[in-house]
């Protein structure tokens, strides 16, 4: 036991809510001091859960059948208050709007060093140190609800990190995140992990961290199934557990490369080729359906909140059965547009228009039988005590109730089985599916997608990736608003282009994408399948070697 | 700068000043010493921004009070109920939650209640950002949410959504709290709350002059 900071031994554990089921099942795990741990595994698959065993939150916080141990530097963790562990396992939560409560970034780290009991000179210097090694002094007085998202989420750690725990588990820190900020806490973790410190991070997509870590060992409905160095574990075949291989990894596997790449740098030094396997080049969309008719057009927009322009002069139009993604980082004004389409919020300048009717002029419910929107946190929309009345509860209120249509719409999101359910009582992957569902009730002309995918696992994203596709076939337009590039890359005909209000690009995903300078402009980077087979596009295009 | 007791202690001296002023240019008087004092603090703005929002109650309350006992009562009992108010304006203004929190830990309040206090207001633009949100996405489904009466019947739709998001926040903010090592004994505190002799002078004084005040005002 000498070698392992935490140790579990044959541990099992229920829930309160349903004792029947597993959510662990026999987990024996050792992790090193200062080992990089990647807990992987599908939505539900107990990863979670078992990060939440190694600071005893399971079992002091949650009620719930806890058996065998689990032991954190030698002692087990049933003798022991999670107030006490904090000291050891330091837990950064996915819901920064939750693990931040205090009025400035000093106060907040300050307050695990203040539950600690550490003397006051104590703490104004471990926050200084602190703050310097992670470059964020100009944070400190600043009140963190008011910071980005992905600024949120490095104070989190900063936060965690000031007590000086052994191990720092990090509960799905990339959900949120778009691909620079992915980096700037990607870049933070390997910084304290060569300070000698252990770092467990829970995710399910593996392309943003494989690279970090050194071993990964995947859940699968609370068992182990996989453990290993990543290039050992990479080599098998991690679909059958709803994970997603990263493209370099693949591709890797297909050539027999002696050492398995973990992603794309590593994978053009190793084997330089001109063309990499056609049978994993993905899919892309053929050209927009043209000719068919407009049914949104948007003309010279902008938007001013408080005297700040968050939109800038923005045009575009979508047609019948076209599928329009707008791609920008966090914050660039993705979400704001999007409401746009409906009315809740009105441009200060330029027009809109829903076929051919002026925005404007309009009240949100009568536009919402053209457009429908599904936000990106469902919870915001249940009320409703059963899944079926949910999914009508749309449709009834705009007198658009067709019951075979919503039989087919249940149908097509696989809901069958839930329609009785209570839709709080759903996972989150199901609750996306249930609002998208509602919003496509009342047969609007347009879908509109708020990051449907964050947060998402590989199923859930194969899963949407068929019913965007059903529905393109049906002249259904869609209108998609995200960060996963490589989800729009696969499913939009367009893009459009967002940075800071304004669109600075709009073409097929890999036009767009082969702007190197109107990229990085738009803090975003190219997807994987780009990187590789983008070049071909004006290229020749050679056999497969 | 005064320690956030010795300011609550001022603040409530110049509430018991103005609940006691009986006439009406008194209480102007001592309304406008008010403004002044969030003038130069260089707050006017945010100021106005409340008052414009008190100030429909402050009449509702005055014709009320006109119908029932008269008009004189009616204007000193709004202007009491705006100056009232307002130094408790100027007290929150000056005054972060946390250091009112943890000051009045040092003279014996729990710190759990301390820490609702300030933590409370930390959340209140996240619950209204969350209602916020809730509004537009039932709106975006035809639910008519707009402010009126007819919307009255659709407001578990509202309703609803936002009250288990808040529960939902609040267990994920008492399990955060747990995992940072809330409820451990032996807490300190990064800030220092003591009572200065500026704080004893200011207390004294502020004694006298409410002292001479109430005197001055029995006589004119």
């Amino acid at each position: 036991m000498t070698s392992s900071f935490i140790l579990t031994n044959r541990l099992q554990y229920a829930y309160a809510k349903s004792k029947e089921h597993r959510a662990l099942d026999n987990i024996n795990l050792e992790i090193k001091p200062d080992e990089f741990l990647l807990v992987c595994g599908a939505s539900g698959s107990g990863k979670s859960t078992l990060c939440r065993t190694f600071n005893g939150l399971i079992p002091h916080f949650y009620e719930g059948k806890l058996q065998g141990q689990v032991f954190v530097a030698g002692e087990s963790t049933t003798g022991q208050s999670v107030a006490g562990l904090s000291a050891q396992v330091g837990m950064v939560f996915q819901n920064a709007e939750a693990q931040l409560f205090n009025r400035t970034v000093e106060l907040e780290i300050a307050f695990s060093l203040e539950s600690l009991g550490i003397p006051r000179a104590q703490i104004k210097k471990r926050i200084a140190e602190t703050v310097e090694m992670m470059g964020i002094e100009e944070f400190l007085p600043r009140n963190p609800h008011e910071l980005s998202t992905g600024e949120q989420q490095l104070v989190s750690i900063v936060a965690i990190l000031a007590t000086n725990p052994q191990i720092i588990v990090l509960d799905e820190p990339y959900a949120n995140l778009d691909h620079v900020n992915v980096r700037r806490v990607r870049a933070a973790l390997n910084m304290i992990h060569k300070r000698q410190k252990g770092i467990v991070i829970c995710e399910h997509r593996l392309p943003q961290t494989v690279n970090d870590v050194q071993r990964m060992v995947g859940l699968q409905r609370g068992h182990i199934v996989l453990n290993g160095t990543p290039d050992k574990v990479l080599q098998r075949d991690i679909e059958q557990f709803d994970l997603e291989t990263p493209l370099s990894a693949r591709i890797g596997r297909q050539l027999r490369l002696p050492n398995l790449p973990l992603d794309v740098p590593t994978l053009k030094k190793d084997a330089p080729a001109i063309s990499y396997p056609t049978d994993l080049k993905p899919n892309l969309l053929q050209s927009v359906p043209s000719g068919s008719s407009l049914i949104l057009e948007v003309e010279n927009v902008s938007f001013k909140l408080d005297n700040t322009k968050i939109l800038r002069d923005i045009s575009f139009a979508l047609r019948v059965g076209e599928c329009l993604a707008v791609v920008g980082a966090n914050g660039a004004g993705k979400t704001t547009l999007l409401k746009h389409l409906n009315g809740l919020l009105r441009p200060s300048n330029g027009q809109i228009r829903v076929m051919g009717q002026d925005t404007s002029k309009s009240k949100v419910s009568d536009l919402a039988r053209y457009v429908g929107i599904a936000f990106q946190n469902p919870d915001n929309q249940f009320f409703k005590l059963t899944v079926w009345d949910e999914i009508r509860i749309g449709a009834k209120v705009l007198g658009r109730y067709d019951e075979s249509w919503l039989q087919e719409l249940v149908e097509l999101f696989g809901l069958k089985p839930l329609l009785n359910r209570s839709p709080y009582q759903l996972s989150g992957g199901e609750k996306k599916r249930v609002a998208f569902a509602g919003a496509l009730a009342c047969k609007p002309k347009i879908l509109a997608l708020d990051e449907p995918t964050a947060g998402q696992d590989l199923n859930f994203r194969r899963v949407l990736g068929e019913v965007l596709a059903h529905l393109r076939k049906m002249g259904q337009a869609v209108f998609l608003v995200t960060h996963d590039l490589s989800f729009a890359e696969q499913q939009a005909h367009r893009w459009l282009l967002l940075s800071k209000g304004q669109i600075i690009a709009d073409g097929s995903p890999w036009e767009v994408m082969a702007d190197a300078n109107t990229m990085t402009q738009a803090n975003l980077e190219p997807t994987d399948a780009f990187l590789l087979y983008g070049g071909e596009n004006r290229g020749q295009v050679t056999e497969d070697r | 700068m005064l320690d956030p007791r010795t300011k609550l202690l001022l603040s409530i001296y110049y509430a018991v000043l103005i609940i006691a002023s009986g006439h009406f240019g008194w209480l102007a008087m001592e309304w406008g010493l008010l403004l002044l004092f969030v003038m130069i603090i260089g707050e006017g703005k945010t100021y106005l921004r409340w008052l414009r929002m008190l100030f429909p109650m402050a009449l509702f309350f005055g014709a009320v009070m006109w119908w029932s006992v008269g008009r004189e009562a009616a204007i000193v009992a709004s202007l009491k109920l705006l100056a009232l108010t307002s130094a408790f304006f100027a007290f929150f203004i000056t005054t972060a939650p946390e250091d009112l929190g943890n000051s009045m830990v040092k003279i014996g309040m729990p710190y759990a209640v301390a820490f609702v206090m300030s933590t409370a207001m930390q959340f209140v633009p996240v619950i209204s950002r969350k209602a916020k949100n809730v509004l537009d996405a039932q709106r975006a489904r035809g639910i008519p949410l707009e402010p009126g009466w007819s919307s009255l019947r659709h407001y578990p739709a509202f309703l609803g959504p936002l009250l288990i998001q808040a529960f939902q926040l609040a267990e994920e903010l008492a399990e955060a709290m747990e995992a940072r090592g809330f409820g451990r004994p032996n807490r300190t505190f990064l800030k220092v709350y003591l009572l200065r002799r500026g704080d004893w002078l200011a207390i004294g004084a502020g004694l006298l002059i409410l002292i001479t005040s109430l005197i001055l005002q029995r006589w004119y």
